[in-house]
């Protein structure tokens, strides 16, 4: 039967996985597969899987718990090994880099921000500050029909929100970046301006969260910072 | 902004994990597309989950695009700071949200959102639910961009 792998660990990990269950309907058992001296989480599937709330969430509960007691790998939803000889010969294949991971990550946990933006509160700034598009707007709601003049209007407005948001986004990572280790960055999905993960750790946790409020209040209104974490270090295994 | 103290405790509590989870759609890309990859391994076929790769912010240089900032603009009321009379804002609005808005914001998002519900309140009837609401999303969406193509 196939394994549904969660996590990689030291051996050394205490494995507190009572109370938590796996993935699927009904819920798998969790246990472990041991090589040396790195240990993954898995528990057996029938390799149908859909990316339901319970199963992420069970995927994600596994990691939490284990991030709870120590350093966690945590694996990308959804992979699976044809048996346990296949996960074990996994662990051997990487040890080393594997190992060498862990001990990087020691400490350290995730944190993700996403911000995004009311739009009728930019655009009225926009409006306000900007003297040519408010002629412009102030022409099209004065009845010039010229058919111009809208397509004229959303493309400077259209530059201007991009470059406010470009730089505000280029604002937040500088403000948290320094009591990052790593950070990545990746395209904005939805109405979002901002989509970042940082790596932290523990030393720096209480100036990363401090910096974040800070950086939430210099946003300003109409802004919507949102901070997840601590997290498992999804992004930087 | 929501701070998430413990990122563990919303979705650990009730034991079984998923319960409460908020927070679990803001990091769902983490999840889904992050992770130790163990390439040997073979990654189960996941239905939906390509929908959620392409949901990037795409803000595509269009007519279209232009012509959303400049209606939306023209519906700004500078004075007051609220927006235009009632009624005209309506009916833009309505006209708005099935066209050009609707079209920029993406069939996805829709679909990434009905995605979300089942997520954060769903119990698994819903999940089926929302499963073939994002598979019409997503047919919806391809018809879209023949259309724009």
């Amino acid at each position: 039967m196939a394994v549904y792998v969660y996590s990689v660990v030291a051996a050394d990990h205490p494995l507190r996985l009572n109370g938590l269950d796996g993935v699927g309907n009904p819920p798998s058992k969790l246990r472990t597969v041991r090589d040396g001296d790195l240990v993954a989480v898995v528990s057996d599937t029938s390799g149908e899987l859909r990316p339901k709330r319970r199963d992420l969430g069970a995927h994600q509960a596994v990691q939490e718990r284990l991030m709870a007691d120590g350093t966690v790998l945590p694996l990308q939803f959804g992979l699976t090994a044809p048996d346990d000889d296949a996960v074990r010969e996994a662990l051997a294949a990487r040890n080393e880099e594997y190992t060498r991971r862990l001990a990087d990550l020691e400490g350290c946990a995730e944190y993700h921000i996403k911000a995004s933006q009311e739009e009728a509160a930019l655009l009225r700034r926009i409006l306000l500050e900007s003297d040519d598009a408010r002629a412009l707007n102030d022409r099209i709601i004065g009845g010039d029909r010229d058919p111009e003049l809208p397509l004229a209007l959303g493309e400077m407005i259209m530059r201007e929100v991009q470059r406010r948001q470009d730089a505000m986004a280029a604002a937040a990572v500088d403000a948290l970046s320094p009591f990052a280790r790593e950070v990545r960055g990746s395209p904005p999905t939805g109405q979002d301006f901002l989509n970042a993960s940082f790596l932290v750790g523990q030393d720096d946790e209480e100036r990363f969260l401090s910096a974040e409020k800070g950086l939430s209040a210099d946003l300003g209104e109409g802004v919507d910072l949102r901070l997840r974490g601590p997290l498992p270090p999804y992004s930087f295994v | 902004m929501t701070v998430v103290p413990q990122g563990g405790d919303s979705l650990a509590r009730g034991g079984g994990g998923g319960g409460g989870t908020g927070g679990l759609y803001d990091i769902l890309e983490l999840i889904l597309d992050r992770g130790l990859v163990i390439d040997v391994f073979v990654r189960v076929s996941l239905v939906g989950i390509e929908i959620l790769k392409i949901d990037a912010r795409v803000v595509v240089a269009s007519v279209d695009t232009y012509l959303r900032f400049a209606e939306a603009c023209n519906r700004l009321d500078l004075e007051t700071g609220r927006k235009a009379p009632s009624k005209l804002t309506d009916v833009v609005g309505e006209v708005t949200e099935g066209g050009a808005h609707g079209k920029s914001k993406g069939a996805l998002t829709g679909a990434v959102e009905a995605f979300t519900e089942s997520l954060q309140h769903g119990s698994d009837d819903r999940e089926e639910e929302q499963e073939s609401a994002v598979r019409r999303e997503r047919a919806s969406h391809r018809s879209a961009r023949r259309r724009e193509e």
